[in-house]
């Protein structure tokens, strides 16, 4: 991937909201057997917003690369130290993020995370392209 | 040969082209980003100014001057510093052979004190030779011929189009007219097929059948046989505008279906973590043919694809254009479209000028070739009788030819390559924060370009450029690189240290034929050696192909026709889209494609994605000038003619 900042912020926002979203709902209704709770809808919109500002990071780090590109393996770096910093947020820091004071749990944060992030990015290196033939050109964005 | 003192033969490869310079210049001379920033005379004397595109080289960066019988270099308070055989120097005097590097340029300079005795070189213009070609009925007119073929009535500004049936020459009318009917070609119509134009609406001329017959020899010719990886992404498929699955999943797919669990794993490793982590992957050459062989039948190529070589190009009254074709030996036909498309790639192989002159003047084709040649005697010889090699350029296709020779050891270990290169290599290219890397004097990079020039934000900011600026930042992304490959490295290593492969520094002065007819080249070397000589056996020249506009009798005599404006480097000035604005013609559109529109927009348009870049942004704009049955392609539309593609059905 040979992202640009407005494409980075696009296309997470677009799959967080769509497919995220999707995956959340089945979290947040209790379906694959985590406690019912509004706080893994708060938590993927905590993702999305703090996303942005990583986003600007990951451009900015990108330049120093040859071929200012960020290939996968990075993206699922990245996707690990942005699930890190929420968990150092809450656990170590104990900031009270506004939604998340009730229903925390390390262990479904952890699987509700994982489940996102995957069906993200397999949507983003499959279905995406399929949908919207120019976003590969236009280092990820589709409107 | 000179006699004034003062004179220096500046010789340098553009970063941009690739193109071989080598101008005789009198001192003063004075090199920077800006013209008019530079002194236009120094001292009474008339300064030869020389203007060096690329962020990099400040806008007067470095003067030489002939100063009490020495040539002296001054650095002229640069940004970044003006080097001298690698070393920083705001001042110093210098010698014959000596290396001037100045931002991403590398300039030997030679020169004989007393003025005599400077070797003469070619204007790199004229050294050139044709793509190989098959053999064909209608053969290629020679470079010079005007379209002298053509009826009176095509010598018009706009030709009217009875006029053209009134010639009783066959005439056909359609709406879409792809030239070249090469890769280029076959994207475009691929595209348009998908956004809802028929085949019978749709025409291809050119003189091979198969969209990806020259670009195979060319393959062929520079050592990539069918079972062989290009250099190209997984996802640039030229058989699939979405460029999904690509190429790396297909293949993983395929040897998973035959019980091969780790290679198809380690083709997804490398897609995964390429270029950082691992390997980059690129496809098997056979792989990418066999499906384009497939996406053919799907589109109706075979239905679209008409044999002709194609004359001339014309506007009509009617805002058409009339394209004039030869079908057959001594035959003209005539087709009338109103959206053309150019694509007719490169016209012709760039050959060094020593090289050249060599086989002009001994009339021998066999010891001294191009890399995109057929050159296989070479390597059928040297697996008999051994022998030495003199390998020039250090791109992909040395890379490969290195590994040829590799290859042919196995069978004669008596065989020797002495690469010859202009100057070391000792660090890449440098752009803002980020540096090419380099080993063993080879520049990296996975691609042609960095990679952010096909979809990212090089792409970005190479589109807004003003076209100086352009100039600019295709220098600094450009040279010449090869693909970091793990067997490359180590086969150049390995020849290193067994002595079969040998690397020497030098500006050659001339090549001329030994006793024993044998191409002997004398090269310049900087230091106390001075003139060396290296015999060989074989010459092979892999420094490049040439896309200039002129080298091309068809876009030549367009241009000069319609008084069309090109771009810094040479090559048809296009539109961000693509459009050559100028032949715009009521609502007639025409585009170019590929290595004829360098220098422009976009950076990568001699690549599979870059073609399928510049198909999709034409496509673009024909769906907004409302050409015939296209619709815009987006959403669950392009989702349907996924699943198409996927069951291999008709668009
Ligand atoms: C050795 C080599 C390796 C490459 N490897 C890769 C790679 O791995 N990945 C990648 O993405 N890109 C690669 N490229 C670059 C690029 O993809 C190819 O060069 C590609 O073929 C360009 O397509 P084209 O349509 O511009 O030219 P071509 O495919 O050469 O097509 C042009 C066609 O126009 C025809 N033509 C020209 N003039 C006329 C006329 N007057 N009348 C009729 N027909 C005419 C020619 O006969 C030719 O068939 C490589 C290029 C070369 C040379």
């Amino acid at each position: 991937m040979t992202p640009t900042l407005l494409g980075r912020w696009q296309t997470r926002i677009l799959l967080m909201e769509t497919v995220g979203l999707v995956v959340t709902l089945l979290f947040s209704g209790g379906i694959l057997g985590s406690p019912e709770s509004a706080i893994f809808l708060w938590l993927l919109q905590y993702i999305v917003v703090f996303g942005l500002g990583w986003d600007y990071v990951y451009i900015q780090i990108q330049t120093f690369r040859w071929d200012q590109d960020w290939p996968a393996a990075l993206q699922w770096l990245a996707a690990l130290w942005e699930g890190v910093f929420i968990v150092l947020l809450i656990e170590i820091v104990g900031v009270k993020l506004p939604g998340t004071a009730e229903d925390w749990h390390l262990g479904w944060f952890i699987v509700h995370y994982s489940f996102v992030w995957i069906a993200v990015f397999v949507t983003s290196q499959s279905l995406m392209r399929l949908i919207f033939p120019r976003w590969r050109f236009r280092g990820g964005q589709w409107l | 040969m000179s006699t004034i003192p003062g004179q220096v033969r500046l010789s340098w490869q553009d970063p941009v082209t690739g193109e071989q310079r080598s101008p005789l210049l009198t001192c003063p001379i004075a090199f920077g980003r800006e013209f008019a920033r530079m002194p236009a005379e120094l001292n009474n004397h008339r300064v030869a100014r020389i203007v060096l595109n690329s962020s990099q080289v400040s806008r007067y960066h470095t003067l030489i001057e002939w100063v009490q019988g020495h040539i002296r270099v001054t650095d002229q308070n640069s940004s970044n510093g003006t080097w001298v055989n690698g070393v920083l120097q705001p001042s110093c005097n210098v010698s014959n052979g000596d290396l001037l590097k100045i931002g991403p340029y590398e300039i030997t300079l030679m020169f004989t004190l007393d003025g005599t005795g400077l070797p003469t070189a070619e204007a790199s213009e004229q050294s050139i030779i044709q793509v190989p070609e098959p053999d064909s009925p209608v053969p290629a007119e020679p470079a010079a011929a005007p379209a002298n073929v053509l009826p009176p009535a095509c010598q018009a500004h706009q030709v009217v189009v009875q006029d053209l049936y009134a010639t009783q020459l066959p005439v056909e009318e359609i709406d879409y007219l792809a030239v070249g009917a090469g890769l280029g070609s076959f994207i475009w119509v691929d595209f348009l097929r998908i956004f809802g134009a028929a085949p019978q609406q749709i025409r291809a001329l050119g003189i091979e059948n198969r969209p990806y017959a020259r670009y195979q020899r060319l393959c062929l010719n520079s050592q990539i046989p069918p079972h062989e990886r290009l250099r190209s992404n997984s996802d640039s498929c030229p058989d699939n505008i979405w460029g999904w699955p690509g190429y790396a999943l297909r293949e993983a797919w395929h040897e998973f279906n035959k019980g091969k669990l780790n290679p198809a794993l380690q083709y997804l490793w490398q897609v995964f973590a390429e270029p950082t982590f691992a390997q980059t992957y690129t496809p098997r050459a056979g792989n990418v043919f066999a499906s384009i062989d497939r996406e053919a039948v799907r589109i109706g190529w075979p239905q679209i694809y008409q044999f002709g070589r194609v004359r001339a190009i014309r506007q009509t009254h009617d805002g058409r254009y009339a394209i004039a074709y030869s079908p057959g030996r001594k035959q003209t036909a005539f087709v009338v479209a109103r959206y053309v498309h150019l694509a007719t790639g490169y016209p012709v192989l760039q050959f060094l000028p020593d090289l050249k002159a060599y086989r002009e003047q001994t009339r021998d084709f066999k010891s001294v070739v191009n890399a995109y040649e057929d050159h296989n005697h070479v390597y059928e010889t040297l697996e008999r009788q051994g022998g030495t090699v003199v390998l020039r350029g250090r791109g992909i296709v040395a890379s490969r030819i290195i590994q040829r020779i590799h290859e042919a050891r196995h069978r004669n270990s008596n065989i020797a390559i002495l690469h010859l290169m202009r100057s070391p290599k000792p660090k890449g290219n440098r752009f803002r924060k980020a540096q090419r890397p380099v080993d063993n004097h080879f520049e990296f990079q996975p691609f042609n370009w960095p990679k952010a020039c096909w979809g990212g934000t090089l792409r970005d900011e190479l589109e807004q450029a003003t076209p100086e600026q352009r100039t600019n930042l295709l220098a600094d992304w450009g040279g010449t690189t090869t693909a970091d490959r793990k067997d490359w490295k180590e086969i150049v290593q390995q020849g290193l240290d067994q002595g079969w492969y040998q690397i020497t520094f030098g500006e050659v002065t001339r090549v001329v034929p030994n006793a024993q007819s044998r191409p002997t080249t004398y090269i310049q070397e900087k230091g106390p050696r001075g003139e060396i000589k290296l015999e060989a056996d074989f010459i092979i020249d892999a420094t490049g192909l040439d896309s200039k506009v002129k080298a091309s009798p068809l876009l030549n005599d367009l241009v000069t026709h319609y008084n069309l404006p090109l771009n810094p480097a040479g090559r048809l000035a296009v539109a961000n889209d693509f459009e050559l604005l100028e032949m715009r013609n009521q609502n007639g559109r025409m585009y170019g494609a590929g290595a004829i529109t360098f220098g422009g927009p976009y950076a990568a348009v001699d690549s599979f994605l870059g073609l399928q870049y510049t198909a999709l942004r034409a496509v673009d704009g024909l769906v907004a000038a409302r050409a015939p049955n296209l619709r815009r392609l987006n959403g669950i539309g392009s989702l349907l003619q996924w699943l198409k593609w996927a069951q291999n059905q008709a668009p």
